[in-house]
């Protein structure tokens, strides 16, 4: 019974990998469009704003936080940059876009580890907030960004896209934060058991407000990069996208309760979501089917995570006496 | 000969109540000190002066000679004391080399980077001092109990531990690791690391120890060389006190009825061919070790926990593939030993609490609560059980002391008349006037009827009340004690583990 | 530590001014949103009068009617320390499976006398099928409430979406039987039938939730769900129940919806989200579980209807009333964390 489990386990473990094979070789033999080397590119320039963003919604929720208010930060940093910056070089904005989102960031980490208050509340109230003033500042209008921004989406870096490499830029900071430094290393230690890392005497408040920072910077970038590729925005720009950049964030297989999940699993998890949109396009699907299949897959890698958790749960209770030889 | 830590005339009070009378011990560098006594007898207050955690009244400690006073846990952490509990404080989500440096990185050329290299070979290095064959960038989840034990004492050794105190360690050990504990155990002694061994296991406390110190309600009852004190000994000088005073007397044998069979029930890894009956009007006192399966095998009953073999049967009728609610409906109630976490509602008033496991009998139609009549049948139930307060609709349990606390999950449990009564660890965390409180229900309880179950860590309590008293062991029913005057030596020899004693059993 | 009169009149517990120990009192109490209620109409009347005129009034209880009874069904699942994010998809879902029904073109039961009925009846069975997802993907599938709801309501407003395509040239189906609206502008006794339908709603969930069985469960579980396993409480049906409730509570909105528009659209009530959240935190209940009443809920969003209608007849441009409702979000929290803490203090 126990081999079986833990055949089974391996399987669960590696669920939403075999469900990105069978998606590739279902869309692959369905239209012979979807295999060209353009179209992975284009996959990727694709997700590269949303898994910005979901690489910073990871670092939250490793603490076992969350963080609605992504989608109001981007729609704000991006009408700052439309409204204030229309003669500035680029590289300019897209360091008021970093500090701004820092702020909000600081602001959201304040509200919940100083005051004491939910980070759900905390960021529900600034997706309000955050919104509010960005729809203030713009008039609800729509805005249009500058050609020094707009050229910056056919630009390449060393013969990459400037979004796959802003993309991979983030990523790899993000990576080598999380495991090769103290500090990522205690993000995973205060999501796990937030009361032995106080016992252990790590800085809790400062990981966890931090966590914020960084999640505050990565929708500035994530809105950075996706203002490059539409070249305007309107109010309801970003709307929504802080359950697009969880959702992306769980499918790579982080917990919602912290401590369990990598960024690299984070970016597997948004480029599988835009898979599966750019797959469902290259064969004609009804665009209608769209959200369904994306919830569809969503909701299936979480429900075989759920299963694999009970699984590990029963191998795992405390055993009193030895077992029988397995 | 030196030593390693002196600790005399230790002293402590809470809410003035003394726990500590003057406790003097030694510790040398290179040994193993014993420290044996039940629950409340003042080890776990004189750990956590040790470590920081309370400050004494009187009393002096003294480490390599000099003054040693902790203000915090950190104090005695940096001064090489180090503990190893029962629960670990290891981040399974982490591996083994981060945990041991989780608080304090090494950093690669000043970077800020965490210099794997370096925490790669101080981890290889102390982990092999424990035996410990495992690479160092394992998870700490994919390791079994008794590894992450010895990842404690890695993690201990590598922050250069002078003395390492274990709290009950061996429970959720199986033998083998233990055994291999033990071993290791002997090499820290072998490297001038002192020991402070706390076990209710007296004969691993004997295979591991030096010498000895016995507590009992908060004195140093004996100490003394290990070759000095047999488990005899140790026990009699732990229960030495008289105990006929306050067990009340019983009025009514028990009957003839069997109100709860339980037969081979098993579970792979904690229960073995499990048999008992208990009858009506029957006390059955259940013996053992903390982790020994006597709560595992409780919540087997009661529904909360799967086993894989086995029947049980409730005045007859058997209670199939068992769920808290079926085996209240059959008559069974459960007081587990986790009141705070299982037993109440904490937030809860006390009639609310009074009523949650007997809501049909106070809802009239459309499941409508008739709140006079729950506040009747709670004040009702408050003076039957003389609780401290009578203002059950307004009080909520976090409020009461804990003796009360458990008087009100007596009192929730009685309100359903229960054919068979399973009580862990009744008197845990209460006082002596609650404890006889409590001991005149339960023997109230049976003269109505009621067949009990009663685990407890307290010899004396099993002895005092029980009609019959089984001992396990490693999910194991080992012996079985049918005649007063019980044999305490022997019961507590049993549960220990010792197989000398099995021919006491019937 | 943050300054809050709260924190103050704790401090100073032993000669506070008897005006800080009313305030610290009113603090405490059941009704202190409601007292927020109308210290703020009070304090806004001088700015727009009309606030405190019949027609406003009116204006406000029947607006405040569908958002009120999505509220009410949310309250459950937050007591039990779940989410249901779900509630606006179950709304346009409900809608336009109703509207598919009784539509005069192309309804199931078009033209017939079991149009309204009958599309009543879909829908509410619209909501029960969405609850019962939820429900039983928390309970036996082992997935976090937020996540489960979060993927249905991917799904269902993308099926709300596709759904209209069948019956439907444009983006709602229209059409609708006459007798439908009258539930949106018909009267009782001079009283909005919405207005009896939701507080007949409210009415049943606050004592079930005070007064029955099954509430003082509800309760048991959201607080300790082990604790009220061992006491015989039937955790698992009573969380697939909650979902159920909150479910058929959505498409009952749904139901005023779409006959206040007389369309079944699938971006009615798109936006309503973060006001129920908003409004039932507003109110008191605990995001944690265990906490929460349906007064509470009631004066929640009674308070955010009347902060969206005063900014609205001050002439507030939309910016101006999220700003202001994100602002008191947070402050609400706040209170409530100063609530806490003070009483820890006691």
């Amino acid at each position: 019974m126990k081999i079986g489990s833990r055949a089974l386990l391996l399987i669960l473990q590696n669920a939403p990998v075999i469900l990105f094979l069978v998606l590739l070789v279902v869309f692959g033999l369905m239209s012979d469009r979807f295999f060209a080397f353009n179209n992975f590119r284009n996959i990727i320039i694709q997700a590269a704003p949303i898994a910005i963003l979901a690489i910073g919604m990871t670092f939250v929720l490793l603490t076992g936080q969350i963080d609605l208010s992504v989608g109001s930060s981007m729609y704000l940093t991006a009408c700052v940059v439309a409204l204030y910056m229309p003669d500035m070089p680029w590289p300019a904005s897209l360091f008021a876009v970093i500090a701004l989102g820092a702020l909000i960031g600081a602001v959201n980490g304040f509200a919940v580890t100083r005051l004491g208050i939910v980070s759900f509340i905390v960021t529900l109230a600034m997706l309000f907030v955050l919104r509010g003033i960005g729809m203030w500042l713009s008039n609800t209008r729509t805005l249009m960004f500058p050609d020094q921004i707009l050229t910056l989406n056919r630009a390449t870096v060393l013969g990459i896209p400037s979004a796959i490499f802003a993309f991979l830029v983030v990523f790899l900071c993000a990576w080598a934060l999380l495991t090769q430094t103290p500090f990522g290393r205690q993000v995973y230690a205060v999501g796990g058991d937030p009361d032995s890392a106080r016992k252990a005497g790590l800085p809790v408040s400062r990981i966890v407000f931090l966590c914020f920072v960084l999640a505050g910077i990565c929708a500035g970038i994530g809105g950075f990069v996706s203002i490059t590729q539409i070249g305007a925005v309107g109010p309801k720009y970003g709307d929504q996208v802080e359950f697009a950049a969880i959702a992306a964030a769980v499918l790579g297989g982080v917990s919602l309760f912290g401590g369990r999940g990598s960024v690299g699993g984070t970016v597997f998890g948004a480029i599988l979501i835009k898979t599966v949109q750019n797959g469902l396009n290259i064969i004609n699907a009804d665009p209608y089917v769209y959200p369904l299949v994306t919830a569809a897959i969503i909701f299936l890698a979480v429900a075989i995570d759920g299963t694999r958790t009970r699984i590990i749960e029963r191998l795992e209770r405390r055993t009193i006496r030895p077992l029988q030889a397995v | 000969m030196s030593t390693l830590l002196e600790v005399s005339g230790l002293t402590k009070s809470f809410f003035g109540v003394t726990v500590l009378h003057g406790v003097d011990f030694v510790v040398r560098p290179g040994e193993a000190l014993g420290l044996v006594g039940e629950n409340g007898s003042g080890k776990s207050t004189s750990m956590n002066i040790l470590g920081g955690v309370h400050r004494p009244e009187a009393g002096t400690m003294r480490l390599d000679g000099q003054a040693y006073a902790p203000q915090n846990p950190k104090d005695a952490i940096s001064a090489g004391i180090a503990f190893i509990h029962q629960e670990l404080n290891l981040f399974p989500n982490l591996s083994v080399e981060e945990n041991l440096f989780v608080d304090a990185f090494p950093r690669w050329n000043g970077l800020p980077f965490i210099d794997r290299r370096a925490i790669r070979a101080q981890t290889e290095a102390v982990l092999h001092e424990v035996d410990l064959d495992i690479r160092p960038s394992t998870p700490v989840a994919r390791l079994s109990q008794g590894e992450r034990q010895l990842v404690e004492i890695a993690k201990a050794l590598s922050r250069k531990a002078r003395l390492i105190i274990f709290d009950e360690p061996t429970t959720s050990l199986t033998r083998p690791e233990v055994d291999r504990l033990f071993g290791i155990i002997a090499k820290l002694k072998a490297r001038g690391i002192g020991i402070i061994y706390i076990s209710h296991a007296l004969e691993d406390v004997l295979a591991v120890c030096d010498s000895i110190a016995v507590l009992r309600d908060g004195h140093l009852a004996g100490a003394g060389p290990a070759s000095e004190m047999p488990i005899g000994r140790m026990i009699s000088l732990m229960v030495g006190r008289s105990i006929d005073t306050i067990y009340p007397d019983r009025q009514t044998a028990p009957g003839k009825q069997v109100v709860l069979a339980v037969e081979a029930l098993s579970q792979p890894g904690v229960a073995e061919k499990i048999s008992l009956e208990v009858r009506a009007g029957e006390i059955v006192g259940l013996a053992g070790l903390m982790g020994s399966g006597r709560s595992e095998l409780a919540r087997m009953i009661f529904g909360l926990d799967r086993f894989a073999s086995g029947t049980i049967r409730v005045n007859g009728q058997p209670l199939d593939d068992p769920t808290p609610e079926k085996a209240i409906e059959a008559g069974i109630a459960f007081l587990t030993e986790d009141r705070r976490g299982e037993g109440l509602l904490m937030d809860f008033t006390i009639a609310e609490n009074t009523v949650i496991a007997s809501l049909d009998s106070v809802a009239g139609p459309l499941g409508i609560l008739d709140n006079k009549r729950i506040a009747s049948v709670s004040r009702e139930m408050g003076r039957s059980m003389h609780l401290s307060t009578d203002k059950v609709e307004e009080t909520r349990v976090k409020h009461l002391s804990g003796g009360n606390q458990q008087k009100v999950v007596i009192g929730k449990w009685l309100r359903r008349e229960p054919t068979l009564f399973i009580l862990d660890e009744p008197t845990r965390g209460i006082d002596v006037g609650a404890k006889q409180e409590v001991y005149r229900i339960i023997n109230a309880l049976t003269a109505r009827g009621s067949g009990v179950l009663l685990i407890s860590s307290e010899i004396e309590e099993l002895i005092g009340l029980s009609d019959r008293i089984l001992t396990i062991s490693r999910g194991e029913i080992v012996a079985e004690f049918n005649n007063r005057p019980f044999d305490r030596e022997a019961i507590m020899a049993a549960a220990t583990g010792q197989r000398a004693w099995e021919g006491a059993s019937a | 530590m943050t300054i809050t009169p709260v924190a103050e009149t704790a401090t100073g517990a032993t000669q506070p001014p008897s005006v800080l120990r009313r305030l610290g009192r009113l603090m405490l109490s059941e009704y202190f949103v409601l007292v927020l209620c109308v210290a703020y109409v009070l304090a806004i009347a001088p700015f727009v009068p009309e606030i405190l005129s019949w027609e406003v009034a009116s204006n406000i209880l029947s607006d405040m009617m569908p958002l009120l009874v999505v509220a009410i069904g949310q309250t459950f699942v937050l007591i039990i320390a779940g989410i249901d994010l779900s509630v606006t998809a179950i709304v346009s879902m409900s809608a336009v499976v109703g509207a598919s029904v009784m539509t005069g073109t192309g309804g199931y039961l078009g033209d017939t006398a079991f149009a309204v009925p009958g599309a009543v009846l879909a829908m509410l069975f619209t909501g029960l099928v969405i609850g019962a997802i939820n429900g039983f993907s928390v309970i036996r599938l082992n997935m976090p409430s937020f996540i489960v709801t979060l993927a249905t309501r991917m799904f269902f407003a993308g099926a709300a979406v596709w759904y209209v395509t069948f019956h439907s040239t444009s983006s709602s189906i229209a059409n609708l039987p006459e007798s439908f609206a009258e539930f949106a502008t018909g009267h009782l006794f001079g009283i909005p039938l919405t207005v009896i339908a939701a507080g007949l709603i409210a009415v049943v969930a606050h004592v079930v939730l005070s007064r029955t069985r099954f509430g003082r469960a509800v309760y048991a579980v959201g607080a300790n769900p082990r604790a009220a396993r061992v006491s015989g409480i039937p955790v698992e049906r009573t969380i697939l129940f909650c979902f159920l409730i909150s479910g058929v509570c959505a498409s009952v909105a749904a139901t005023i919806y779409v006959s206040r528009m007389q369309t079944g659209s699938p971006i009615v009530g798109e936006n309503i989200l973060l006001d129920v959240i908003g409004a039932v935190v507003i109110g008191g209940t605990s995001l944690f579980g265990g906490k929460g009443k349906i007064v509470w809920t009631v004066f929640g969003v009674l308070f955010l209807l009347l902060l969206d209608t005063s900014m609205k007849l001050l002439g507030a441009s939309l910016f101006a009333i999220y700003i202001i409702k994100g602002g008191v979000i947070l402050l609400a929290a706040l209170v409530d964390v100063a609530r806490n803490r003070w009483l820890v203090g006691r």
